[in-house]
């Protein structure tokens, strides 16, 4: 089959466009991760949304629904009980813990067919139906419309808490409404990497664009640019040469932070050298 | 003309008098400086008047009115914070976000740009005002969260230990800008400080806290032995260089030794230290 053959298939049209869709919203959601330190508490919540799946299936409802209802959750009580730096660590890591005991139990209670225990674990890109690409667009498009209007006082309350909250800002609801756009953002990341490998398309492309760019508004431009060329080629290396796209975004995210790094340093040096 | 008046103030955090009967005032384009020892209650003060932190007791004006969180009249500039060092945000991004950051949706203020570079010629930070954070020092960070704190030309600017972590050229600097914004806006200034003499030339007022009550007044009229050693319950004494700096003996226990978590250092603790020192010492 030649390769236009294969892209004109439907499934991985489905394919295509629902990873557009994820890194679209998973590049600006990802740079404040970043900025607000909270890599930690993005990769409980895809942990706490496998528990959120598989309950989900265990009493004959859509794992999507068991996803959202944990992640939702999760953020939610990580916001309310870390909102202090000193607790944050420990709540998440309690969070994640209760949670994947509970996974493991739902798992074991579960009978039937374990493949959909396994697609939310790697991701199923590959499987997801129009109606997928429809919910996937729909989340991520309320993410970004979310996010694009709380910008300058989430932006504002991430870098300088404390002149934020003299100038009005609500920190807490702040960190709140943050944390339900991490967790709807994850959900949505999961149908396509899966909860294991959330971090390619969360955190990897806004490090990155973290070590390329000094300016907010670029370094989201760069997430977001990383996040969608790792997710397109990542998706077109596994149609054309095989082997998982889940392991072609995590691997090209990656080598993306990898090369970031280095050329930091050698713009360093040839600055040294200049000077 | 006042721009803060408290009258019999008092705040308790967590169930504990921080201090009270508190009563002064503050003119307007003065600049005042807020000394005591660690957790004495100096930044908490500065919180009452941003209406970030309620009076328990008693009543505070700002401005002709009731202190209320967010007005843009009031300046402030939190103490300086480990991020600022590895922040890669530029000086000009930051200042924007004291000019639009509180604001939700997407519109975009023409004036921005402008009111941006005022605050940062003003502060003397232009010409560094693309490089990232991370790379500047210590004195034009400082330099930059003032820009920070001024861009709407406050009326009244609050100051968090501005001159905290600087070497002494830098702290004469800060101080020499300090004095310039209060001339060239006609701003009142509070300044926290743990130490007056860097700030004593261009100080017109002294606000004294220690062990849970507020002295004011110039700084002949607090910081004088009698008075401090009123105030702390123990002697103290002064002794003037013959280049008008003083030295405060006495207080060695919270100026020779500043505790490495100065908000953990409760007040009781200094007290208790104080009363293990000076057993007589009322409590």
């Amino acid at each position: 089959m030649s390769l236009s053959q294969l892209l004109a298939l439907a499934f991985v049209q489905h394919a295509f466009y629902a990873v557009t869709c994820v890194a679209l919203a998973a590049g600006p959601v990802g740079y404040f991760v970043v900025l607000r330190r909270q890599a930690f508490a993005a990769h409980a919540i895809g942990h706490v949304g496998f528990a959120g799946a598989a309950g989900a299936v265990l009493i004959g409802l859509s794992p999507v629904t068991g996803l959202l209802v944990f992640c939702l959750g999760a953020g939610l009580l990580i916001g309310v009980g870390g909102a202090e730096l000193n607790d944050r660590d420990a709540v998440v890591g309690v969070t994640l813990t209760a949670a994947l005991g509970l996974g493991v139990l739902f798992i074991s209670l579960y009978t039937g067919y374990a493949d959909a225990t396994y697609s939310i674990l790697f991701g199923q890109i590959l499987g997801v139906t129009w109606d997928d690409v429809y919910l996937v667009a729909a989340l991520s498009a309320g993410v970004l419309l979310v996010l694009s209007l709380c910008y300058r006082p989430l932006l504002y309350a991430s870098v300088d808490a404390r002149s934020a909250e003299a100038r009005g800002l609500p920190l807490r609801r702040l960190s709140l409404l943050f944390m339900a756009l991490l967790a709807v953002t994850t959900v949505v990341a999961i149908q396509i990497v899966g909860v294991l490998l959330v971090f390619s398309l969360l955190v990897a492309p806004a490090a990155a664009a973290e070590r390329l760019s000094s300016r907010p508004w670029s370094a989201i431009g760069w997430a977001t640019v990383i996040a969608v060329a790792s997710a397109w080629l990542g998706l077109f290396l596994a149609v054309w040469w095989g082997g998982p796209v889940s392991f072609w975004i995590t691997a090209l995210a990656s080598s993306a932070y990898l090369s970031a790094r280095l050329s930091e340093r050698v713009r360093a040096r040839v600055r040294r050298a200049a000077a | 003309m006042t721009a803060v008046a408290m009258y019999d103030g008092a705040v308790a955090l967590g169930g504990r008098t921080i201090w009270e009967h508190a009563t002064f005032s503050v003119a307007r384009g003065s600049i005042t400086a807020v000394l005591g020892p660690n957790g004495a209650g100096k930044s908490t003060l500065l919180n009452t008047v941003l209406g970030l932190v309620p009076l328990a007791s008693g009543e505070l004006e700002v401005l002709g009115s009731s202190s209320h969180r967010g007005s843009r009249r009031v300046g402030y500039m939190a103490q300086s914070r480990l991020a600022d060092q590895q922040s890669t945000m530029t000086p000009r991004d930051y200042v924007g976000l004291g000019y639009d950051g509180p604001r939700y949706g997407w519109g975009r203020d023409r004036a921005k740009r402008s009111g941006v570079q005022r605050a940062l010629a003003l502060a003397g930070a232009a010409s560094y005002a693309d490089r990232p954070m991370r790379n500047l020092s210590g004195g034009q960070r400082q330099r930059v969260a003032l820009a920070h704190a001024v861009v709407f030309e406050p009326e009244l600017l609050l100051l968090d230990e501005p001159l905290a972590g600087l070497d002494l050229a830098a702290q004469a600097e800060i101080v020499d800008l300090i004095n310039l914004i209060r001339d060239s806006t006609g701003a009142t200034i509070v300044v926290v400080a743990h130490d007056l003499n860097p700030l004593a030339p261009i100080v017109d007022h002294v606000l004294w806290i220690a062990r849970r009550r507020v002295r004011s007044g110039t700084i002949d009229e607090v910081v004088n032995e009698a008075v401090l050693t009123e105030l702390y319950g123990h002697p103290i004494e002064i002794v003037v260089t013959p280049r008008g700096r003083r030295v405060i003996v006495g207080l060695e226990e919270e100026f020779a030794h500043p505790h490495p978590h100065g908000h953990d250092h409760t007040h009781e603790d200094a007290h208790q230290h104080l009363a293990e020192v000076y057993p007589e010492s009322p409590s």
